[in-house]
């Protein structure tokens, strides 16, 4: 059997179920009444147990096991929920992580995990109250005691069986059982008995009327047999003689048969369990030493009739979405072909251009359409809801908060949200150092709070939208709000910035993001540790995202992160410049101009509005050449600021596959990956935040002293 | 013609598992993610066994027991719960729903198997 697929979906699902126990015990946090939330983890635990058995991972078994335990006395209410309790199952969750974990990489859980895991164990076992306890350690020692066989006895056994008449109606088959029982040796005779068969009106054809006498021969013993029929013995009488059973045994056994000692007796020696002269005594030189036969008869039957205990009915839950775990891998693969497909299809549409033949370029443009739909569908298929991931900082708002002794909790909005796993996986670092930095610079200490005239209790918010081809995601506090002329007396100190120049709020909250800023008083242990918001910043840019502040003075600060949808595959603006072809992300542009040859060349009149000019030319060291005829200006809008990029010609749009660039070109600036066009000619993509970063201040400059000089001229 | 059995199971990897064994010694599979997944997935197909987990979201395994011996179509159709639960209890609740057969978790594929056959023949 291969079970390493099997075992890959394992980890997938523990790892899931971990998350949602860990959800589950979070939102318990200090409530007394642990309700529903308690069943969910119990499950969780009991699948992974369950499941983990399978693999023989018994590490995992042994320890979720002791877990189980504990929270199905907590369960049925034996135990009572307290905040301790859930301190003590996080930890005994992070444990579980980090078994499985160690399974996942193929390795033997470390030293300190296993120091970790006896430690839990015994805190586990400590909480739980010692009768129960007990009885799960005997419940195991039943199990190993029921492990160990006996002796088998080699040999002619003798079984007699009467089935109740209920036995169809359980759905048991009588013949499944004699098939069964040849794993166990030879059937050497069987004898039907049908003496119980009503021959009146009175039959019932659910009525089970059979019994058998059988013979069979075969090293076995007594438990073995009787485990044949372990799911009838409550609806059954079995009897079983060990071979080289006395002549008395033999014949209590013919007494006690319903059907009598007479008929019995004709059985027994049709079946050669006793020899033909059934009044001579067999070979009873061994007799005393032979363990007993005997009515076996089900000790469930009678718990089969008691009452049933009251079962607990869950709330129905909504069913989960049907899906097929699909390895990332493949995915990523699938994208990729699909990035080639797109290539290939749009080489495929500007050679049917250029043969001229319209029935060829109808064929192709309905190819081309098809192929945008399939990479429309593929995209969507790596598309994950980010719940998962905001779920996470419960957690880290939970544990922060006890760190900082801060009371906060944590708001979560539009999990539903979807975007691309990659960006996904990428972003939540970023997050959680924002999170972490509202918590601990953004949210006053509860004395400041309460005279401030604001509840006690500090709150983050975590949300996140779509906006045309982008999310956005928030991270909100109701804190005290950025102080403007401390971050800017700061920057002024650090010289970020010339103290003469006049800044927007706006552009005086960007300063956070300098390298090296902070402006916490009392560096604490948490933020303030070398990572600042530059680096948060510079991850985000990396995604081709953008980050923007917003902050209220005494109401609080909302970080928004902007990011695309997916890293894949852009919607690009192709344009020429000089002799290459550059493709800007269309999510940055608004409109695009004619440039006026009469005019300025570092700003132009956007409708009134100064826009200052960034000449790509310049930007890529491209010479304007003898080139004639118009350029134009692709009006692009970054960080709250429009710029206009003076290129040759434009192409139009185009979907565009990201192909990173080779290591060798890591250094480049203002360009972010490269592309191949239908024509096989390769296109780079503008790093436009880059390309802003580098050339924007300058235009910025020169725009506003050549403006200020036509004004005065 | 092959003997069909439906396992019924939260976890996937677990159906995987009791499917790979059950496969291998020629029967045909459903899986069903929770009673009331399997009760739609059943849908008076003839199966021969049902093999279910006791603790499931949604439609736990004893209210799919009973609610599928309501049904006439499945009303002689053995069933045998799977899971982790030991108690006594547990099994006499079992019991009373409908199940004759119970087997604990964590087990070994070969201890599924002999169960299985002992209910119904390959």
């Amino acid at each position: 059997m291969n079970l390493d697929q099997a075992l890959q979906t394992f980890i997938g699902e523990s790892r899931e179920l971990l998350e949602e126990m860990e959800q589950s015990l979070l939102s318990l946090g200090a409530t007394t009444e642990p309700g529903e939330d308690i069943h969910a983890i119990f499950r969780a635990a009991h699948t992974i147990k369950g499941s983990a058995g399978l693999f023989g991972l018994d590490g995992v078994v042994a320890f979720t096991h002791i877990v189980e335990s504990l929270l199905d006395q907590l369960r049925s209410g034996e135990q009572a929920w307290s905040e301790d309790m859930a301190g003590l199952l996080l930890s005994a969750r992070d444990h579980i992580v980090a078994l499985i974990e160690a399974v996942a990489a193929g390795e033997e859980p470390s030293t300190p995990v296993l120091q970790q895991g006896a430690k839990l164990a015994t805190a586990l076992s400590a909480c739980m109250q010692g009768a129960v306890a007990e009885v799960a350690d005997q419940a195991l020692a039943a199990q190993a005691d029921a492990a160990s066989t006996p002796d088998a006895e080699d040999g002619h056994w003798h079984i007699s069986l009467r089935f109740h008449a209920d036995t169809l109606r359980h759905g048991m088959d009588p013949l499944s059982f004699l098939f069964y029982l040849r794993n166990l040796g030879q059937i050497v005779h069987v004898e039907t008995v049908a003496d119980a068969l009503p021959l009146d009106g009175s039959f019932d054809a659910e009525s089970c009327y059979l019994g058998f006498e059988i013979a069979l021969r075969g090293q076995t013993d007594h438990a073995a047999i009787e485990s044949v029929f372990e799911f009838v013995l409550d609806a059954c009488e079995l009897r079983i003689l060990a071979p080289g059973s006395t002549a008395e045994q033999f014949a209590a056994l013919a007494d006690a048969l319903p059907e009598g000692a007479a008929r019995a007796r004709q059985w027994l020696i049709a079946c050669a369990s006793l020899p033909a002269e059934a009044e001579t005594s067999p070979t009873d030189a061994r007799a005393d030493a032979l363990p007993a036969g005997g009515e076996v008869k089900g000790e469930v039957a009678a718990l089969a009739a008691s009452a049933p205990s009251p079962v607990q009915a869950l709330p129905p839950k909504p069913l989960e979405s049907r899906s097929v775990r699909v390895d990332a891998d493949r995915l990523d693969q699938l994208i990729d072909q699909i990035g080639e497909l797109i290539i290939a299809s749009a080489g495929t549409s500007l050679a049917a251009r250029q043969t001229r033949n319209p029935e060829l370029q109808e064929r192709s443009a309905t190819l081309a359409s098809l192929v945008q739909a399939v990479r429309e569908s593929a995209l969507q298929l790596r598309m994950v809801r980010i719940g998962a991931t905001f779920n996470r900082f419960q957690r880290v708002v939970h544990d922060t908060a006890r760190e900082l002794g801060k009371d906060i909790g944590l708001i979560i909005r539009g999990e539903d949200t979807e975007l691309d796993k990659t960006v996904v996986e990428k972003v939540a670092d970023p997050i959680t150092h924002l999170v972490r930095n509202a918590m601990d610079h953004g949210i006053e200490s509860a004395e400041v709070r309460r005279q401030r005239g604001k509840s006690e209790r500090g709150t983050i918010t975590l949300e996140a939208w779509h906006d045309s081809g982008a999310i956005v995601i928030r991270v909100a506090d109701d804190g005290g709000g950025l102080n403007r002329d401390k971050i800017l007396a700061k920057a002024v100190d650090r010289g970020l910035v010339d103290a003469h120049r006049q800044l927007s709020d706006s552009e005086i909250y960007e300063l956070i993001f300098e390298p090296g800023f902070s402006t916490a008083e009392q560096v604490s242990n948490l933020s303030g540790r070398g990572v600042g918001m530059d680096v948060v910043k510079r991850n985000i840019t990396a995604l081709r995202g953008s980050i923007s502040i917003d902050s209220t003075p005494g109401q609080g600060t909302a970080i928004s992160i902007r990011l695309p949808l997916t890293l894949a595959i852009i919607d690009g603006f192709l344009v020429e410049v000089g002799n290459a072809t550059f493709v800007i992300p269309m999510d940055v542009i608004d409109e695009c101009v004619e440039f006026s040859q009469v005019g300025h060349n570092d700003f132009a009149n956007l409708r009134g509005q100064v826009l200052p000019l960034i000449g790509m030319h310049q930007v890529f060291g491209l010479g304007t050449g003898a080139r004639s005829g118009r350029r134009n200006i692709v009006v692009i809008r970054h960080a709250g600021r429009s710029f206009g990029l003076v290129v040759d010609a434009l192409l139009g749009e185009f979907q565009t596959v990201i192909k990173p660039l080779a290591k060798l070109f890591a250094g480049v600036r203002c360009v972010s990956g490269s592309t191949v066009l239908g024509n096989g000619k390769v296109a780079l993509i503008v790093d436009v935040p880059a390309l802003v970063d580098q050339a924007g201040q300058a235009a910025l400059a020169r725009a506003s002293a050549a403006s200020a000089a036509v004004s005065a001229a | 013609m092959a003997k069909t059995i439906m396992i019924v199971d939260d976890s996937a990897s677990m159906r995987q598992v009791v499917a790979i064994a059950l496969k291998g010694a020629g029967y045909e599979v459903l899986e069903g993610s929770d009673g009331q997944d399997a009760l739609n997935k059943l849908d008076g197909k003839k199966v021969h066994l049902i093999i279910s987990d006791v603790n499931m979201p949604g439609m736990d395994g004893l209210s799919f027991v009973r609610e599928l011996k309501q049904r006439p179509a499945y009303k002689f159709t053995p069933v045998m719960m799977l899971t982790t639960e030991y108690t006594d209890e547990k099994k006499k609740a079992g019991q009373a729903a409908g199940a004759r057969a119970w087997m604990v978790k964590p087990f070994k594929p070969d201890q599924l198997l002999n169960a299985v056959q002992k209910l119904c023949l390959a």
